[in-house]
């Protein structure tokens, strides 16, 4: 079932996504992106001889995250006088989420309060086993090595572990919640579903305290040990340790001034909190282990409406592990360079995406022609970025380590593009095969990043080879796909030219940089782009517009992103810069930089209740749309904050 | 909105077939003052139905009739409003001279409504059986919570208990077109047995190795538990699917402890 989630939370050891009413999405165990866990967990109370789920319209929701920090806290209000305050956070150290709910009333209360549970331990619906061991108050369901408890504090009153699909209904723990007592049953086997309870009775304007904690591990003696041992911890300490680990993670990153938004106090806000936010999200998403990333946490486990998103791109990650590095945190950009060595197919490209260990994904690339060239261009490009950062010895020992890997990828590229134009692929929205202007601008992009990095390896015959047909991919792909509108085709497939719009076409300058705002002629070329990209590809949602992928996109609702209105955001602010040091006089900077703070407001506009930057904007409502949150979406957040902070460093004047 | 479906009528070419839609209170004897005021215009009813479940202590009467004059139809609407009990009423001729015999929106048991060929029902229920993990189970869980509904409804208009319950159970599975009941239940030890003949899924289904009525199944135990307060198992053991007569569901009080999967496959054999 497709859920998007409105918030996300975790540690190093689990990723957990939830709805608006702290209603469990998913439960991402020992990777982000395998396994997923959970169908259901929530609360539901039983009083005035009904079930009160609280994922129930009937209540009335707040959520936000507790600031600089991945804990969240969210609030329920009920019309008869119920409320439910929830702390949820990761353990600091351990594999466990840990749900404080504080309930409180306006009115005498009596009742039932349940934490139930629909686990697919292993993402498996069936073949599962569930016990509760009373003595030690767990409940644990598991399958193979995953093992999923459930422990609190106070300890559970009662419980039932029942078949959640099976002719012997009654035992179903959602039937078995109805009359507020439970039939303990200790042990099943199949697909079942489990509920935990407390006998709830609250004097009117007294409140009550019940800690969940949902721990998982691969062995029954470690969950057994590491429940025990987490649940004998005050609630309060965890919390707080949390809470100081985040923000001592924060606190690495650049510090923004942002002094060019002083006028505007409420916008420098929100966008020092998008910053804030997307880090500590990219900081979810990332596979701490294995150094990869997932483009979102998974919403479409069944692929019902697109090939899902809990893997990892190249390309995407290309620009988050920039992004991060940009930000003050150059370590993801190691180890995820460490991941592609490891990845990398043994023609020298990169799979369409992969797994978060490395395992080639699903995939509907599998074929030259249906390969993504794009992504290793991305990946040598944002190799030599970060390689520019190093110094000394390090510097030495990423190119040492990284070489080969730099030298296939390159070899790649180059019979790829034999002709200049890149061989037939599929372009980055894994929609269309042809050649494309982006794919091209990568390709330039990651073949000159190798020449660079071989002139550093002393091998500069190699250099000046790349060079050279970096060039040629430049020059033919100007000459077959710049149309004489100002703007670069979509597409030139079996000799025909595509002639539709798509806001990609701003890749050949951000982030490829294959067109320089320095040269006359191709400075025109970027503001013609842009201004076909406004006028073509411009979406009014919100009171700003956001700008879709290209025209007539069906994919769903052909909604605009939050990627392409970004890039073009950071193409203006890129091109600001240019103009700010550059010799180009009577030019607009401030234009430019007010035109790419309105796209940049847009996207602030489009996130969720708690700042979750989503991959599209619904274009009829204004809501997030699709995956939530992209990951991709962050990086170029992160860029054109980067971006507008730099109008506010040294003598410069930071107004707009 | 009572809209032309259905049956051609074949009176006089030359009247129109006009519809009545009647809205009243239930507790007001309205229903025999329409006919009597009907009567008294001479009007002449071709097709008509009641309904008096519809929700607030609301009834409904759906009429067609043959009318000479458009004029008349004022008249006709202008008594019947007079008429003490009357809430409403809607009216309009059917130009293709159809009566139909469902309103719409149809409201069956105070909800929206549809009909259904059993074919594309067994369709349904076909590719739930083909694709999803534990059909019956889920089967069995639709019919429950359609039972279980039922019965709330039900019991929300008239007194429903230990001693009519089977009856009214009956009257639900005629009405939805379901099949027809036969009803053998022991109130001491709450066991028994319900036959159903023409059962719509076992008639649409086709041959079947195993029985295929377990939505039916599902009701019937969800609609006992709600009406009992007691939970009840009931399990299909023979199916018109299978090559029997009829089909058989049987009724028992829900085990404890024991895994009654293990029953029903011994019942079976």
């Amino acid at each position: 079932m497709i859920r998007q989630p409105n918030v996300i939370l975790g540690n190093d050891k689990i990723l957990v996504t939830m709805g608006k009413k702290g209603e469990l999405f998913g439960f991402f165990y020992p990777r982000r992106d395998y396994a997923q866990h959970v169908e259901e967990s929530l609360v539901c109370l039983q009083t005035d001889n009904r079930l009160m789920w609280t994922n129930n319209q009937e209540w009335y929701s707040t959520q936000h995250y507790l600031e600089d920090t991945n804990m969240v806290i969210t609030e329920l209000v009920h019309g008869i006088g119920i409320k439910i305050k929830i702390q949820d956070f990761a353990h600091p150290r351990a594999s466990v989420m840990v749900r404080k709910y504080t309930i409180s009333a306006e009115r005498d209360i009596s009742g039932t309060f349940f934490y139930y549970s629909n686990f697919c331990v292993g993402e498996m619906q069936k073949k599962n086993s569930a016990f509760c061991d009373p003595d030690t108050g767990l409940l644990a369901q598991y399958w193979q090595d995953n093992y999923i408890g459930i422990m609190a504090s106070p300890s559970f009153e009662q419980w039932q572990v029942g078949k959640a699909m099976d002719t012997i209904w009654w035992t179903n723990a959602r039937y078995d919640m109805e009359d507020g007592k439970l039939h303990n049953n200790k042990e099943d086997i199949g697909y079942l579903n489990t509920v935990v309870g407390w006998d709830l009775k609250i004097k009117a304007g007294q409140s009550k305290e019940i800690t969940v904690f949902i721990g998982a591990a691969p062995k029954r003696t470690q969950l057994h040990k590491m429940m025990l041992e987490i649940v004998k911890e005050p609630v309060n300490e965890m919390f707080e340790t949390s809470r100081q680990d985040w923000i001592n993670w924060l606190s690495k990153k650049e510090l923004l001034k942002l002094s060019l938004l002083d006028d505007m106090p409420e916008t420098k806000q929100q966008v020092l909190e998008a910053f804030n936010r997307c880090l500590l999200t990219l900081n979810l998403l990332n596979d701490p282990k294995h150094g990869s990333f997932v483009a979102a946490p998974e919403f479409d486990h069944d692929f019902e409406m697109c090939g899902g998103y809990g893997y990892c791109w190249n390309r995407d990650v290309s620009e988050v592990a920039v992004a991060l590095l940009n930000a003050g945190y150059p370590e993801y950009c190691e180890k995820f360079f460490n991941w592609c060595r490891r990845t990398q197919l043994s023609d020298g490209s990169w799979f369409q995406r992969y797994w978060l260990d490395g395992n080639t994904a699903p995939s509907w690339g599998n074929f030259d022609h249906s390969t993504q060239i794009d992504e290793t261009g991305a990946t040598l490009h944002a190799m030599y970025t970060f390689y520019g950062t190093l110094r000394g010895l390090q510097k030495v020992e990423f190119l040492e380590n990284i070489w080969t890997t730099v030298l296939t990828g390159a070899e790649y590229l180059m019979r790829r593009t034999t002709e200049g134009l890149h061989d037939p692929c599929l372009d980055l929205w894994e929609s269309y095969a042809g050649s494309f202007a982006y794919t091209s601008a990568a390709v330039y992009a990651g073949l000159r990043a190798a020449a660079f990095l071989a002139r550093a390896y002393s091998e500069p015959g190699l250099a000046s080879r790349w060079l050279e047909r970096a060039e040629f991919v430049k020059n033919k792909t100007i000459e077959k796909m710049w149309l004489k509108e100002g703007y670069f085709a979509k597409c030139l497939d079996d000799g025909k030219l595509n002639t539709t719009a798509d806001a990609s076409m701003i890749g050949t300058f951000t982030p490829f940089n294959m067109l320089s705002p320095t040269d006359p002629e191709e400075r025109e070329m970027i503001l013609s782009m842009m201004k076909t990209i406004e006028d073509r590809l411009s979406v009014s949602v919100n009171g700003y517009h956001g700008i879709k992928r290209y025209e007539n996109d069906g994919y769903i609702e052909g909604n605009p992103w939050i990627v392409t209105t970004l890039w073009l955001s950071k193409a203006m602010l890129n091109l600001a810069i240019s103009f700010r040091n550059g010799s180009v006089t009577n030019t607009d900077v401030p234009g430019l930089v007010q035109r790419a703070l309105n796209y940049i407001k847009w996207a602030l506009k489009g996130t969720t209740s708690t700042g979750m930057l989503p991959e599209q904007v619904d274009k009829h409502r204004g809501h997030p749309a699709w995956a939530i949150p992209l990951g991709w979406s962050c990086a170029l957040m992160i860029d054109n904050i980067l971006l507008l902070e730099s109008f506010s460093e040294g003598t410069h004047d930071g107004k707009i | 909105m009572v809209r032309d479906l259905y049956m051609f009528f074949k009176g006089d070419e030359k009247a129109h077939v006009v519809w009545f839609s009647i809205i009243y209170k239930t507790d007001m004897r309205a229903e025999a003052n329409i006919n009597s005021e009907l009567n008294e215009m001479e009007v002449k009813i071709r097709f008509a139905y009641l309904d008096n479940a519809e929700p607030n202590g609301q009834g409904k009467y759906v009429l067609f009739t043959e009318v000479r004059e458009e004029a008349q139809i004022d008249m006709i609407n202008k008594r019947l409003l007079g008429i003490d009990g009357i809430i409403d009423i809607e009216s309009g001729i059917s130009r293709s001279h159809m009566i139909h015999s469902v309103d719409f929106p149809l409201n069956f048991l105070g909800e929206r409504a549809l009909i259904t060929r059993s074919r594309t029902f067994v369709d349904i229920l076909k590719i739930i059986r083909e694709k999803v993990i534990q059909p019956d189970a889920l089967l069995l869980f639709s019919g429950l919570k359609g039972g279980r509904g039922a019965a709330k409804y039900v019991r929300n208009i008239i007194q429903v208990d230990m001693k009519n319950c089977m009856a009214v159970l009956r009257e639900l599975f005629l009405a939805s077109g379901w099949g027809k009941l036969e009803m053998d239940f022991n109130k001491e030890t709450c066991t028994g047995k319900v036959v159903v003949r023409e059962s719509f899924i076992a008639d649409a289904y086709g041959p079947s190795d195993l029985p295929v009525c377990g939505y039916m199944s599902g009701f019937i135990a969800g609609y006992m538990t709600e009406v009992m307060g007691y939970t009840f198992q009931v399990r299909e053991i023979s199916c018109k699917s299978m090559g029997n007569a009829v089909c058989e569901h049987v009724i028992s009080p829900a085990p404890e402890g024991a895994k009654p999967e293990h029953i029903m496959k011994e019942e079976i054999q």
